[in-house]
């Protein structure tokens, strides 16, 4: 990533999220109903998680199932050139909101990953991707928050057709790999502790309150198989 | 790459901070689910088609149609794919999953819900898969609307395999075709247990459904069905309301005599749902009171209800303000002025076919297609059973004809439910 990319980006995010510059501000609206309680309702398994292989912030190949599984993950697929205000920025926000309300529930949090994974490895390398955590994770405490990225292509496919997570480069975009403008369907994956999704939020689903009353209703069922 | 200075910088970062406000999601054009990605705010290219075929007609199979609607187009009006299934199956509706890269369209009565890939190549959908385990998975027969929620496909049905009759349910399949779960419609407190089309807001939590009849009723001649004084009581009578999340009923509505199509105003800061009951030829308005209950009101008639002009489908305008109405027997096209949902005035109609069932928008109103099919079974004979798609112009004043398929003639079959499409997805 170039100086003036890394400039670039770093003034995007804070102008899209000022409260960044202030961790544990990302404020979230209030509901317009009231959620059903959490451990009340049931989040059957959508699919599974697939295997691949991923490349984490500080260089090393990892097995994405350490990523995935053993801990309730909440996964979302970014890039971090990305301005499309209602894609990979929204994502982002909700996934600092997320991070900020499990702070009032520590104990929770202990069992809780975040993941952003990139889909644009030619040019998100581990360094980006490092950089681009830096940015946005905010505080330090809370919950985990790993910024992954893949070796190519080639090893992110697998991934994102087993998510199905869809991926086009736009058709007005450059065609220059790591300079294209992507197109995708904004989604965020809600995994349990065994690897399976259990909810998927788009754009229009993405409340961070939701995603919590969603974290509480898995980590319930599995204090209750214990 | 798009050159970025310091500008453009300031101005993308305020519109990213302006758009991350949450808000409710926005619909595709007008009908499909809040959840759909790339939606058509300009004009679109494709008319989607779901066909029955008709024996002799033709290869006979039900199929998908594609037919040219860019009027800047060689080829405008005219089909330019046509896809068969393999089968006749009584072909009905069908969603797009929530990228729109697949469409989703069920067979009635053979129980299957067969997938095209329209992504890769969108002038020519290709059969990817037929999901053929709905019965075995969920107990459900009919499969009818296709809602796309978040990575999965909200199927409702009109039946269930045991009795054939109208007590049936909804299920769900991730985008791969994977069953995921099912759910029965209330057959308790006010419930009756029957299903047809879902609609969801998901500012509210709040998903509605409507009911209609099951096999035993939609696979008969309707000319013998309306004589049967026991079967025409098998009709729904009840819309629910869900919590969306949990999928669990929170209120029965009783809406007699079959609340089909139910549409959600799109406009910002709007929170009701509007529906027409096809036997009594009435519109309902569904909304919440001021305690928060939703309440299901009789706003209006449709035509002479001692006609039985029979209201099919109904399409409304991206801000809420209109309302098409489609009656099948008396073959006429109506638009109901909605600025007051609780009280719409009919302000315009025009008997656009011998029969019509399906209409659909575009999202800038301009277009508006109408289809001529119900149900095998249903539809006229003789020469009034044209088949057809037509498009129309409307100006806020009338409808003018733009161009029109005849079904019969091209020997596709019946021509059915209507889905738009582009050449050209737009960013998600």
């Amino acid at each position: 990533m170039t100086f003036a990319g890394k400039l670039a980006s770093a003034a995007l995010l804070a102008l899209a999220f000022p409260a960044l510059a202030h961790p544990g501000a990302v404020a979230t609206s209030p509901l317009e109903f009231t959620p059903p309680a959490a451990g009340t309702y049931e989040l059957p398994p959508i699919q599974s998680v697939p295997e691949g292989e991923v490349l984490d912030a500080s260089g090393y190949f990892r097995p994405f199932a350490d990523y995935t599984r053993g801990r309730i993950t909440l996964l979302g697929l970014v890039y971090t050139r990305c301005v499309d205000a209602e894609g990979c920025p929204r994502a982002t926000w909700a996934f600092s909101a997320v991070r900020n309300l499990l702070r009032t529930a520590p104990q929770l949090a202990r069992r809780v990953r975040l993941v952003t994974l990139s889909f644009d490895p030619v040019h998100d390398d581990h360094q980006a991707v490092a950089a681009y955590g830096q940015r946005v994770r905010g505080r330090r405490d809370g919950a985990e928050w790993h910024f992954l990225t893949t070796r190519s292509r080639r090893a992110l496919a697998p991934i994102l057709d087993g998510l199905g997570q869809d991926l086009r480069v736009a058709a007005d975009s450059s065609a220059i790999p790591g300079t294209e403008e992507f197109t995708h369907t904004l989604k965020a994956f809600l995994i349990d502790s065994e690897g399976r999704v259990r909810e998927i939020y788009s754009t229009g689903y993405l409340m961070p309150q939701m995603i919590v009353n969603d974290i509480r209703t898995l980590a319930r069922e599995i204090s209750r198989s214990r | 790459m798009v050159s970025i200075t310091p500008l453009r910088i300031l101005a993308l970062g305020f519109a990213i901070a302006a758009a991350l406000v949450p808000r409710s999601a926005a619909a595709d054009e007008t009908c499909n689910s809040p959840y759909m990605a790339n939606l058509i705010k300009g004009q679109e290219d494709f008319v989607y088609v779901w066909t029955l075929g008709v024996e002799g007609l033709g290869d006979g199979q039900d199929k998908l149609v594609t037919v040219d609607v860019n009027p800047a187009s060689k080829t405008y009006g005219k089909v330019v794919a046509s896809v068969s299934v393999g089968e006749r199956g009584e072909a009905h509706h069908m969603g797009f999953t929530d990228d729109r890269r697949f469409l989703w369209a069920g067979g009635l009565s053979s129980n299957k819900i067969h997938v095209f890939d329209v992504a890769a190549d969108p002038a020519k959908p290709k059969l990817t898969k037929t999901i053929t385990n709905l019965g075995d998975k969920s107990g459900w027969l009919g499969p009818h609307t296709f809602y796309a929620l978040p990575g999965r496909m909200l199927v409702g049905n009109l039946s269930n395999v045991k009795d054939k009759g109208g007590v049936t349910g909804m299920a769900v399949y991730n985008n791969k075709g994977d069953f995921v779960s099912s759910v029965p419609m209330p057959a308790t407190d006010g419930g009756d247990g029957y299903g047809y089309d879902i609609a969801i807001n998901p500012s509210r939590n709040a998903l509605l459904t409507s009911s209609f009849a099951g096999y035993k009723n939609y696979m008969r001649p309707l000319g013998e069905l309306i004589k049967d004084g026991e079967a025409m009581k098998n009709f729904g009578n009840t819309m629910v309301m869900w919590d969306l999340k949990a999928l669990k009923p929170k209120q029965v509505l009783a809406v007699p005599g079959g609340p089909l199509e139910i549409r959600w105003s799109l406009a910002k800061g709007d929170n009701w749902a509007i529906t027409a009951a096809a036997l009594t030829s009435k519109l309902w308005l569904v909304k919440q009171d001021k305690d928060k209950k939703w309440v299901a009101k009789e706003v209006a008639t449709i035509g002479d209800p001692s006609k039985i002009p029979l209201p099919v489908d109904i399409s409304i305008r991206a801000d809420g303000k209109g309302l098409w109405v489609n009656t099948f027997m008396d073959g006429k096209t109506r638009y109901f002025d909605l600025t007051d949902p609780e009280a719409p005035k009919q302000t315009y109609e025009l008997a656009t076919g011998k029969q019509v069932n399906m209409i659909s928008q575009s999202w800038d109103g301009k277009r508006v297609y109408i289809t001529s099919s119900l149900l095998a079974n249903w539809d006229k004979g003789g020469a009034d059973n044209e088949q057809f798609i037509r498009g129309f112009a409307w100006d806020g004043k009338a409808l003018k004809p733009a161009f029109e398929v005849d079904f019969n003639k091209e020997k596709l079959g019946r021509a059915h439910h209507m889905k738009l499409g582009t050449a050209k997805l737009r960013p998600a």
